[in-house]
């Protein structure tokens, strides 16, 4: 099986064209807030390696050297970026290409790629739709062929999210096996940047090149695997567990598209068998408590003397909402009130989660409660945290979790979203390959 | 009034690089903001490497010679967050308790952890240079055990001793920063801030105690309060009250998984543990066969006490300890110099020793050539300088010579070039090796042309 990325034309050619359509399209979309304009150089100079050609997006969080790395934010809208994310790095040595900075929502914070500071993204898919975020404009740019794959980060469903309302793929790998070293922080401990793409094998060829260990601390000591060779839609003696909770907080359109997935999972082989996670409802509370108190942390540095905003000044309402909350629950008084707790139980959905995967092979169930809303439609801040509500579990619990469109409801793409233990990367995408449908 | 005085000594470690990232950690002669990386910045996006092997090494060594118990369980480390210019990240990294419960002159030693350095910052010109952002500190926390401030000194002396034999914090000097606690008579605790010196320090603690004396006598209460020693006038000022701390909001940092010090780890440290200078001072007293007040004197300085051993190999321990105590010593003192930064090398020593004992330099001399070598010579090229006669002495060994060998004058003299060659070896006989060759040579041309 080929381990390489094939082009159809020169990468020259294949460049150009992607750049023609981001010209014609994305006006209208707005997947990108800034351009490489040095990518045609780039292409030509870039090495023979396996990712030779690719065009790849990058969000706005990453670290590109001599691109702005603006999270979507007036804070950062002039810090240009004086070194390459250790991802970015990896790609450019197998001859991918970064075509530009993708939009988000303003330091990730947000589900629907509306609170960027330069503007909403549309899906699309689905043009009157949010794609979903954070990852929004990398979701969006690989759905409207404007690049070949794109690297979001997912924290409580950021790459996921947006990748099953915009019918790609998107994975979030274990914690600690892809660097985060350049990706600017949301929460430390449940931030993993992963590849999106449109199929499933470029998927793993992309993780492949990215995941392995490096000198930050909180890496695993963990070897990349050749996942793209090893695929196989197999599914024998696969057991692939369903909670009874999914069911209980999933709109039946998204259900209906999943269950028809899970059989085709079972056409390739898999047991699909009913498991249960009873703490499931204590996922987003405790989720959000973690964010707010590490996105507090994370974001003290910018305090006006070094990338000329005071954050608190300029940010949007979602940012300064989780700064404010994030200052207060950490205060000494209430730290072990709530902080502390968030923590215990944390440790609880990550023993409930691995219990439920030590009875199956994998998890496979919605990615989204709900099917994307319209674009401007108002939601509370609790209803737009409720889309995280099937999508943090994987981040509490430190997992890999992945998704592969699995259909539409109404013309709308949903995804299929796919646990694994830890470390099981190949185990989920072989799960996706099979549920994809391509041979 | 019975006074409580407590510490929190904090010094740079002598790591090749910093704690979470590799840029050296000696900034000394960098420009501005060239020692640095994005790690060391706190740029956005920049992880932090695991900390350093060798600093975590360094305070276990430190913990352990001041006699602490290593801490079994993780050792988490916290963000303390506060705003000020020199943090880069708006918050210091400093590790939970590395060691607990140690002693030192019967002081207690509540804990010894890591820190990292925050940059520098210049409130005159408004400018920071981040080279010295993420070196590793320890930092020791004594208990209020010291009464008076002489103790203190007394103390600070000896704890600054068993760091310098520890070998792992800088020699370089000047890097060493206390905060001081001080309460009388169970009143308010008074924290001083901003003191460098062991100087600094006795004349800050005499200040505050008179301080909150006369406070007292004068019937009105010391206030909790935060006060910074002001060097140029020898006085305290209070710099904020204790109500009104900002809350530090202190996480475990979700970028570094817990330091686990395995006992394996701490056996090998402890066996290759320095010599205490306590424990070297009975040796040296017990192997040199030398008074208790010339050892106290030699080990004052780690460095110090290594050339007093290599000295003793070539030279008697007694007359070897004399020359330290006396000679060295007051060298050093003269020039406000330790022994690590005066220059002198062990062949120095031993040079102006073996002149003394072979009569050709007087105790008062060698003491001069010390000053010299100090100074920045070679006790060689001085001692050869010394010892040379002077010009009156020269020409009469000049005009022995002449009148002692006639056969040579008169070869000389015929125009046989090389005869005059061994008038001058008779004028280094006669002034036994002592003269100037060359100018011997001249003296010699001229009287005879
Ligand atoms: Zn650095």
């Amino acid at each position: 099986m080929a381990a390489e990325f094939v082009l159809e034309h020169s990468p020259e050619e294949h460049l150009a064209r992607c750049l023609d359509r981001i010209e014609r399209e994305d006006g209208r979309i707005n997947a990108f807030i800034e351009l490489n304009p040095r990518a045609s150089e780039e292409v030509r100079e870039a090495p023979h390696g396996r990712l030779r050609g690719m065009v790849v997006g990058v969000k706005s969080n990453i670290n590109v050297r001599g691109l702005r790395a603006t999270c979507a934010s007036r804070t950062l809208e002039n810090y240009v970026s004086p070194y390459d994310a250790v991802v970015v790095e990896r790609l450019r040595r197998e001859g991918a290409v970064v075509v530009g900075m993708t939009n988000m929502d303003e330091f990730a914070c947000g589900s629907s790629g509306e609170t960027s500071f330069f503007g909403p993204t549309r899906n699309p898919v689905a043009e009157d739709r949010i794609p979903g975020g954070s990852s929004s404009g990398s979701a969006a740019a690989v759905a409207a062929g404007f690049a070949d794959a794109a690297l979001g980060s997912d924290t409580g469903g950021s790459i996921r999210n947006p990748a099953s309302h915009c019918g790609v793929v998107g994975v979030k790998p274990t914690y600690g096996l892809v660097p985060r070293h350049g990706l600017i922080d949301l929460a430390m401990s449940l931030d993993q940047i992963g590849p999106i793409t449109r199929d499933v094998r470029t998927a793993a060829l992309l993780l492949e090149v990215i995941a392995g260990r490096s000198r930050e601390a909180s890496m695993l000591n963990a070897s990349p695997e050749p996942y793209s060779q090893r695929l196989t839609p197999d599914l024998s003696g696969v057991r692939v567990g369903f909670a009874r909770e999914f069911e209980e907080f999933t709109a039946p359109e998204i259900l209906g598209v999943v269950k028809r997935s899970l059989r085709r999972l079972e056409a390739q082989g898999a047991e699909v068998v009913e498991v249960e996670l009873p703490s499931l409802e204590k996922a987003l509370p405790t989720y959000y408590l973690i964010v707010f108190v590490e996105f507090f942390s994370a974001t003290r540095r910018y305090d006006g003397r070094r990338y000329g905003h005071r954050i608190e000044e300029v940010c949007g309402a979602e940012v300064l909402r989780r700064i404010l909350l994030g200052s207060y629950i950490s205060q000494k008084e209430y730290a072990g009130r709530y902080y502390r707790r968030a923590l215990q139980f944390r440790s609880l959905i990550r023993r409930e989660l691995l219990e439920a995967l030590e009875k199956v092979d994998v998890l496979a169930g919605p990615t989204t409660p709900k099917l994307p809303h319209r674009l401007g439609e108002e939601l509370s801040p609790l209803e737009m945290y409720a889309y995280d509500l099937l999508t943090v579990p994987a981040n509490l619990a430190g997992i890999p979790a992945g998704v592969v469109p699995a259909g539409r409801a109404g013309g709308i793409p949903v995804g299929l979203q796919v646990h694994a233990k830890p470390l099981q990367e190949q185990l989920m995408l072989n799960v996706m390959l099979a549920a994809e449908g391509r041979e | 009034m019975k006074v409580r005085i407590g510490f929190e000594i904090h010094e740079q470690l002598a790591t090749r690089t910093k704690l979470f990232c590799t840029s050296p950690a000696d900034y000394r002669d960098a420009e501005p903001n060239t020692n640095v990386c994005e790690i060391c910045l706190g740029m956005p996006g920049a992880k932090p490497m695991g900390v350093n092997a060798e600093a975590v090494e360094g305070a276990v060594a430190i913990a352990l010679m001041l006699n602490c118990e290593i801490v079994q369980e993780p050792v988490y480390i916290l963000r303390k967050h506060y705003d000020y210019p020199d943090l880069p990240s708006g918050y210091q990294r400093t590790s939970m308790p590395i060691g607990r419960n140690g002693e030192l002159a019967g002081v207690g030693i509540w804990e010894v952890h890591l820190e990292e350095d925050p940059g520098k910052y210049d409130p005159v010109t408004g400018k920071v240079d981040y080279n010295r952002s993420g070196v590793p500190l320890v930092e020791i926390v004594t208990a209020p055990d010291i009464t008076s401030p002489e103790e203190a000194r007394a103390f600070m002396r000896e704890l600054v001793k068993v760091l310098q034999y520890s070998r792992r914090v800088r020699r370089e000097g000047g890097t060493m920063r206390v905060d001081v606690n001080v309460s009388i008579e169970d009143g308010a605790r008074v924290e001083i801030k901003n003191i460098n010196s062991i100087r600094g320090l006795y004349r800050a603690l005499k200040f505050e105690i008179t301080r909150q004396k006369n406070l007292r006598r004068r019937g009105k209460a010391v206030r909790r309060e935060t006060r910074a020693y002001i060097e140029e006038q020898m006085i305290t000022r209070s710099m904020r009250t204790k109500e009104t701390a900002e809350d530090y909001r202190y996480i475990p940092d979700p970028d570094l998984p817990p330091l686990r010090i395995t006992p394996e780890l701490v056996e090998r440290i402890r066996r290759e543990l320095p010599e205490a200078p306590h424990q070297k001072l009975a040796r040296f007293v017990e192997q040199y066969r030398i008074s208790r007040d010339d050892a106290w004197a030699i080990t004052s300085e780690p460095e110090m006490a290594d050339a007093f051993e290599q000295v003793c190999t070539q030279v008697e321990p007694a007359r070897a300890a004399a020359f330290f105590r006396h000679i060295i010593k007051k060298t050093l003192n003269y020039h406000n110099l330790s022994f690590a930064e005066s220059g002198i090398r062990v062949e120095d020593i031993v040079q102006v020793l073996r002149a003394i004992s072979e009569g050709r330099l007087s105790q008062q001399a060698g003491e001069l050539v010390m000053r010299r070598v100090v100074e920045g010579e070679r006790a060689a090229e001085v001692l050869r300088e010394m010892s040379r006669v002077d010009e009156q002495s020269l020409v009469s060994a000049v005009e022995q010579a002449i009148h002692q060998n006639p056969g040579a004058v008169e070869d000389y003299r015929r125009g046989k070039q090389e005869a005059i060659n061994y008038l001058v070896g008779q004028v280094m006989r006669i002034t036994k090796g002592r003269a100037d060759a060359a100018r011997a040579l001249e003296l010699l041309r001229e009287r005879l042309s």
